[in-house]
């Protein structure tokens, strides 16, 4: 009979159980410890602190053992309290360009998550285009992509999951066993992750790092030549994605017109499209041409503000729908990560961190773009991008600084490669939601993103060095 | 009458452990009580992830999960469905439970209620180290039961 006694020793099975406790304590001696030597040579009192409370930060950040934006906060206590900034100036940091156009593009994306004009557009172009196998998993792949360039890709990997859940059903795909069952799901995660890094849209991270470029420099990056930058790492992904995707989990079923029904049905109880539904549309069209081409002038913020009360001015949404479409935590989480950016470059934290390691290993700007670019695709598979940014910034600023570099290109080089998460299921909920479906499970997911992360950190490093001179960024 | 307990958690399944767990059952002359247990652990971490990380508001968040739980429910039903056919076929009385919560209190507390002979239960397939260094709920349900608890290794 298989019965298993656990005859694991004492202390480990302590140890397992007490893994959350043990490692606040820890870090509680480490920060302790940190604050009470003497700062090494090159470091001021004040950035020794703020290095300590960075490695706090980075270790709760990485080990989720309290939500990230409680992690924010701790920040915003901190930064003052151990002296690394005054508190006006720890509070004023709040009032970021950053963070009011991120608010501003979760409200937008709310708006249109809740007029339901994201779920029409997605079933219609998923029964326009999805016609065979292959065409609907493309579809959904490239559906993915196109709407997280213009809302959070977490929100469309939301709206969309649904869908693709009920497809698979279906179809009769049975969980964990068929390839066209995993290739759906994962066309689905990667969509949102690719196009996610399309524009500003697709998650708050390239705000925030332009947020954190413009503490810290007389630097920014507009939304049309973000945009214009990242373009040729987007389509290149794209492509490969749908190769790796079609070699990797070939199709395994004939017919799709139960999941044509489906979609059919869908479209049938939508009914015609509303005068919400328009409007929204509407709105969020104009938005995005003037982030395009007034963002610079305007600024982002402003343009994504006045687009929230234009819906409030002609009663498209309420202020409760906006309460439960948005995560008002989303404030504190990039505030407090501005916050601790600031910190670390104001007390000379950050460039004494960057002297300390990248520096020795950099010679050339290309090799700082490549170590920059591969330690925030490598942080990224385990941790929040948000976060992998917060913690990479700062150095990667203080980095440019010594190089003569531009820091919009460190800027570029952390910010984008912070979306890439293909591998595991904890780095975006996009992947986490693919195998929560257990239609995928964590080896399938690991497997295929392991080609994906090194492709794109190939790709990255490619269009960086030939394309981004041609569009003025040389470094 | 004398029960054998199946305890099917939400995505593993094992045909080995149901078929045992149905020769078990005729063996002894008994009926076979299957559980299936609506993990809610993975559902809320995908509420947690889309809240915490994705920032986005409660309510897509709890649709979200919504969709993933009715997923799930609805391969309970045709996994107790997939399970009454063979125990029928085999002329083995069967009695279908579905419980929501964490595997290790929903088990207990059926185990504590219809007393079984045996408790036969799936368990994810680890490396040796993976499960050297993991806590395991068929440890904990094999310590806390008061019957004997058999696991086979998922499909």
């Amino acid at each position: 009979m298989p019965v298993e006694i656990d005859r694991r020793p004492l202390w480990l099975l302590l140890l397992v159980k007490g893994t959350r406790l043990l490692l606040l304590l820890s870090l509680a001696l480490l920060f302790w410890f940190i604050v009470a030597i003497d700062p090494p040579q090159g470091l001021s009192p004040a950035g020794k602190n703020a290095i300590a409370i960075f490695i706090v930060c980075l270790s709760l950040w990485i080990t989720n053992l309290i939500p990230l934006a409680v992690t924010s906060i701790l920040a915003i206590i901190m930064v003052p309290l151990f002296g690394v900034l005054t508190e006006k100036e720890t509070y004023s940091l709040f009032g970021n360009e950053a963070v009011f156009f991120i608010l501003g593009a979760f409200i937008l994306a709310g708006a249109v998550m809740r007029s339901g004009l994201g779920s029409r557009v997605a079933t219609m172009i998923m029964k326009r285009f999805g016609g065979s196998s292959t065409g609907l998993a493309r579809s959904i792949f490239l559906l993915a992509a196109v709407l997280s360039f213009f809302i959070s890709e977490h929100a469309v990997a939301a709206m969309l999951f649904p869908m693709v859940l009920e497809i698979a059903k279906a179809l009769k795909l049975r969980p964990g066993k068929s390839n066209y069952g995993k290739l759906l799901f994962i066309s689905l995660a990667w969509g949102c992750i690719i196009g996610g890094v399309a524009t500003f849209l697709g998650g708050a991270r390239v705000p925030l790092a332009v947020g954190i470029l413009r503490e810290t420099s007389d630097k920014s990056i507009d939304f049309l030549d973000y945009s214009l930058a990242v373009l040729p790492v987007v389509v290149i992904m794209l492509t490969v994605g749908y190769f790796v995707l079609a070699r990797l989990f070939p199709v395994d079923i004939e017919g799709i017109e139960e999941a044509q029904e489906v979609l059919l049905k869908k479209l049938q109880g939508m009914g015609k499209v509303s005068y919400n539904e328009y409007a929204v549309g509407i709105i969020m069209g104009l938005t995005f041409l003037a982030w395009f081409f007034l963002g610079r002038a305007l600024g982002l913020a402003l343009i994504a503000l006045a687009s929230v009360v234009t819906l409030f001015v002609f009663k498209l949404v309420r202020w409760r729908d906006i309460e439960e479409y948005v995560n008002w935590g989303i404030i504190l989480m990039y505030g407090g990560a501005i916050i601790l950016g600031s910190a670390l470059d104001k007390s000379g934290a950050a460039r004494w961190m960057a002297d300390m390691t990248i520096q020795n290993w950099a010679e050339t700007p290309l090799m700082v773009v490549a170590l920059f670019s591969l330690a925030t695709l490598i942080l990224t598979e385990g941790m929040s991008n948000a976060a992998v940014i917060a913690v990479l910034m700062p150095v990667g600023i203080g980095m440019s600084g010594s190089f003569g570099m531009d820091p919009v290109i460190v800027t570029l080089a952390i910010a984008i490669p912070a979306g890439l998460a293909f591998a595991l299921p904890m780095s975006t909920p996009a992947n986490a939601i693919a195998v929560s479906s257990n239609y995928v499970n964590v080896k399938d997911m690991a497997r295929a993103g392991i080609i994906m992360s090194i492709t794109s950190w190939i790709v990255f490093n490619l269009v960086a060095r030939f394309y981004w001179p041609i569009i003025g960024l040389k470094f | 009458m004398k029960d054998i307990l199946l305890i099917l958690p939400t995505s593993k399944t094992s045909n080995e452990a149901v078929d045992f767990a149905i020769r078990k059952a005729k063996e002894i002359g008994g009926a076979l009580t299957v559980l299936y247990i609506l993990d809610t652990a993975m559902a809320d971490e995908v509420f947690d992830k889309f809240t915490d990380i994705g920032f986005i508001g409660d309510k897509p968040s709890s649709q979200l999960t919504e969709a993933i739980m009715k997923e799930y429910r609805q391969r309970g039903y045709e996994l107790l469905g997939a399970v009454q056919i063979k125990a029928m076929e085999a002329g083995v009385p069967f009695n279908p439970i579905t419980l929501h919560g964490d595997f290790t209190e929903c088990a207990m507390k059926v185990i504590n209620d219809i007393k079984p002979v045996m408790a036969v239960t799936v368990r994810e397939r680890l490396s040796g180290l993976s499960r050297y260094f993991s806590t395991s709920s068929i440890n904990e349900l094999q310590d806390s039961a008061p019957c004997e608890v058999v696991f086979f290794d998922e499909d």
